[in-house]
């Protein structure tokens, strides 16, 4: 009946715009002014619409942005950068010294309600500002129109690193002045890319800046559809609607096996660790031999190849084989005998706990499996699912014995997947959500941060990975791979596993391998 | 008028859930790594911190003015949100609506007067169709129909917000379960008035078949199919979320959804006051619906 009503459409892709990529975001960004960005859609967005001093390059080491040179001075704590003249924003103005001052005090600002200000919260003079005290940050000087100089209360290794986030990108004043609290959905910055147009959960625009000082991009620009549900992301995909799609978990193994698409997809491992958390700072799992035994019942490189299709890289310990310089020293291996012993020597045979899951599906599915390897050795898992911001709020607050959780990259050091994670002053929300506490740990990773040579500091890295590991606060998982599927018209794809590091400028379209 | 009291009945129920459930807005604007004294200065910002009379009033005084309040996460202006998006939604029910009425009455007289005849081979078929058509989850149904009508047929796009092009299949996929309701309804309402002595009476008259059944018939089953169509009808306009998030029309369901997973607290009381207006509106006009069609029925309206 249907078809009757309808007259038959030629082409569904009709209304896509010419020389325009089309990507897929599964939520619309919250806000696209840099100060106030705490989610993944909102900052792959803003790196093409903004820069800040430094940058990612492919090999995840830093690169020269906004900042054309940079030297760390021998005590590392000051930071002095040299920028590039004839940088606009777009609204013309060239960008100077000065404007990073701004931008970067604003976002220590408590005006701004930036829920970032940890990313500059080691410059001198910073905690004075921030509680209000200090009319300026001392630590941000600009010495002229082109020269900006940083300097640290300690010295502390990642921060050029974290220089890279989009905290850090530069924000003319003018404007933010001008439009208040509607910059979020007005940008104006110096990247590859303006806003053009932005209809809030349907549809986003960005067109291409002719006066891009890295080189123009290659696209006309980038349309990002905003679709919630995989399946119709997959759909508009095969339809040729969308040209590039990160690939859903359920539609990995349906592409992979097809000839016509496999050579399509594209693959990076990603800078992330999933793990099954365990509260350290209560019984049962404040004992580390039992925590030990949990991580030795699980078959984990089973399930990876098994339930997870090998979607990942087995996981010897919290910091991804990526950014890690180093041997581990004793990776855990499947060994249910051993946790069995273990547990009966303990007397905790039929011990009952609560692990808590988010209603995913997948995630569900996983937790009946680790139940079940864990009944085997005498663990009783009484799984609880809960909606997604309740999970949240139960596992920040510490209240499952077990919770299933991952940790993704802001910034490429082994530190972001140390200190926020096993620090002892970041329990609960701030990342430690094992509530695990080590004086020793806090001590080598404190000294991992403030050792200026990278030998060094990938030696106290090394000792708080070994420490951490023995201890077993987590059971330690894997590094998820990233998947992602382009049309065959799509060249210059590639995945980044930071977020903020895909610019936009290398995609193109093949207008000779465009079908029809 | 009773709708203040109602209103003011529904907000605070309302609030008092929202603030029943566990989760934190907050812990979505900051992200994974959040130091306490950030998350209380946000929490502050917000009035979160405030205990729930505060909280409540503070609300309601924002309401008074007219204002709906800013999202937590995208500080954008509820009441501007929900106008742009309530158009759609009722664009949305008006079509499934469209398809539904003529589909499910139709079908149901003709399974109610085909039940009398001598081959009920067409009442069997109009009863396994309705009972499929009920049973059919709607998620499963709007794949199916995604696959077939965008993937196979390349007809229409799978997904988006606009015209008569992108309207089809969400209508469509509404419809199927609102049709065998429906169908379901006229056909037992039908079954009774056929037993109805003034049927009798028509018949006896030597009236003909096709006058008794849509002069003495139809126009005395029309009552409940009306209030099952106005029903139907005032849930659409609150928004189909398992549909709208599917086909991804922009409307007020999937809004209430996400407002709902992010604790987004002035989305999810936006929409919650909305969809109680829509549905007075929806059951006044039914009622006066009813009036015109059965004068006997009284609109109790008082003067003054």
């Amino acid at each position: 009946m249907l078809a009757l009503v309808v007259q038959p459409l030629s082409c569904t892709s009709s209304n896509r715009l010419e020389g325009y990529v089309y990507y897929r975001l599964n939520a619309s960004p919250s806000t696209l002014d840099p100060a106030l960005i705490a989610d993944v859609s909102s900052a792959a967005i803003a790196a093409k619409l903004y820069n800040g001093l430094v940058r990612l390059d492919d090999g995840l080491g830093i690169a020269p942005d906004i900042a054309r040179k940079w030297s760390i001075s021998e005590d590392g704590l000051r930071y002095t950068f040299l920028l590039r003249r004839g940088v606009r924003f777009t609204n013309g103005r060239e960008v100077k010294a000065s404007d990073f001052k701004y931008s970067f005090e604003r976002v220590l600002d408590p005006s701004t309600r930036s829920p970032n200000t940890w990313v500059f919260d080691k410059v001198e003079g910073a905690e004075e500002f921030l509680k209000g005290r200090a009319g300026e940050v001392r630590g941000f000087k600009a010495k002229g129109d082109y020269v900006f100089e940083i300097t640290l209360k300690r010295p502390f290794s990642p921060f050029l690193s974290m220089l890279t986030m989009p905290p850090a990108y530069v924000v003319p004043r003018e404007e933010v002045e001008k439009l208040g609290a509607d910059f979020s959905s007005r940008p104006s910055g110096t990247g590859p890319f303006t806003l053009k147009e932005w209809l809030p959960d349907r549809e986003l625009l960005l067109a291409r800046r002719h006066d891009y000082f890295g080189g123009r991009s290659r696209v006309k620009g980038i349309a990002y559809r905003i679709i919630a549900e995989d399946l119709t992301a997959v759909t508009e995909f095969m339809l040729g609607n969308l040209d590039v799609i990160a690939l859903p978990a359920t539609a990995y193994a349906r592409f992979k096996n097809d000839e016509k698409w496999s050579r399509y997809i594209l693959s990076r491992e990603g800078l992330n660790t999933y793990y099954l958390g365990m509260n350290s700072s209560r019984p049962p799992f404040d004992d580390p031999e039992l925590r030990r035994a949990v991580s030795y019942a699980i078959d984990r490189e089973k399930i990876l190849n098994t339930f997870y299709e090998g979607r990942g890289r087995l996981a010897e310990g919290p910091v991804p084989h990526l950014l890690r310089r180093w041997k581990t020293g004793r990776p855990i291996e499947y060994d249910p005998e051993r946790a069995r012993r273990m547990i009966r020597k303990k007397g905790l045979e039929d011990l009952e706990v609560d692990m808590y899951v988010s209603a995913d599906r997948e995630v569900v599915d996983l937790a009946e499996i680790i139940q079940a390897y864990l009944a085997r050795v005498g663990i009783n898992v009484n799984i609880r699912q809960l909606e997604w911001s309740a999970y949240k709020d139960a596992v920040n607050k510490g209240e499952p014995d077990m919770f299933w959780l991952s940790w993704w990259a802001d910034y490429p050091d082994p530190e972001n997947f140390l200190f926020p994670l096993f620090h002892s002053r970041n329990l609960g929300p701030g990342g430690n959500r094992v509530r695990y506490v080590n004086r020793e740990v806090d001590s080598l990773i404190e000294k991992g941060q403030y050792a200026v040579d990278e030998e060094e500091r990938d030696y106290f890295y090394q000792k708080a990975e070994e420490i951490i590991i023995e201890d077993s606060p987590w059971v330690f998982f894997w590094h998820k791979t990233d998947y992602v599927i382009t049309q065959p018209w799509i060249k210059g794809c590639r995945v980044y596993p930071v977020y903020s590091m895909d610019k936009g400028t290398d995609i193109m379209i093949d207008s000779s391998a465009v079908r029809r | 008028m009773l709708l203040v009291p109602l209103m003011f009945a529904i907000t605070l129920f309302a609030f008092f859930l929202l603030k029943a459930l566990p989760g934190d807005p907050v812990l979505g604007l900051v992200g994974e790594r959040a130091d306490p004294e950030t998350m209380e200065s946000m929490r502050r910002e917000l009035g979160t911190d405030k205990g729930f009379v505060g909280q409540y009033a503070g609300y309601l005084k924002l309401l008074l003015k007219g204002d709906l309040g800013r999202s937590y996460y995208t500080n954008r202006d509820v009441l501007a949100d929900i106008s742009r998006k309530f158009p759609n939604t009722m664009l949305l029910a008006f079509a499934a609506m469209l398809v539904t009425v003529p589909l499910g009455t139709g079908l149901g007289f003709l399974s109610a007067v085909s039940a009398g005849g001598r081959s009920r081979f067409l009442e069997r078929l109009i009863d396994t169709l309705s009972i499929s058509g009920l049973s059919i989850p709607v998620f499963w149904s709007a794949i199916i129909i995604m696959m077939l009508f965008s993937l196979k047929l390349k007809l229409l796009p799978p997904s988006g917000t606009g015209g008569i092009r992108f309207l089809v299949l969400p209508a469509a996929v509404l419809a199927i379960p609102a049709a065998a309701t429906l169908a379901r309804v006229t056909k037992t309402t039908v079954l009774e008035i056929l037993r109805m002595p003034y049927v009798t009476t028509a018949r006896s008259k030597g009236l003909s078949a096709l006058r008794v059944q849509l002069v003495h018939v139809l126009r005395n089953a029309v009552i409940p199919i009306v209030t099952i169509i106005g029903l139907d009808f005032g849930s659409y306009l609150n928004g189909a979320v398992v549909t709208e998030t599917i086909f991804g029309w922009d409307g007020i369901g999937k809004f209430t959804m996400e407002g709902i997973i992010k604790r987004d607290y002035p989305v999810i009381m936006g929409c919650i006051i909305t969809g109680t207006l829509v549905f007075v509106v929806v059951n006044l006009i039914t009622d006066v619906i009813y009036h015109y069609l059965d004068p006997r029925i009284r609109l109790n309206v008082k003067k003054g």
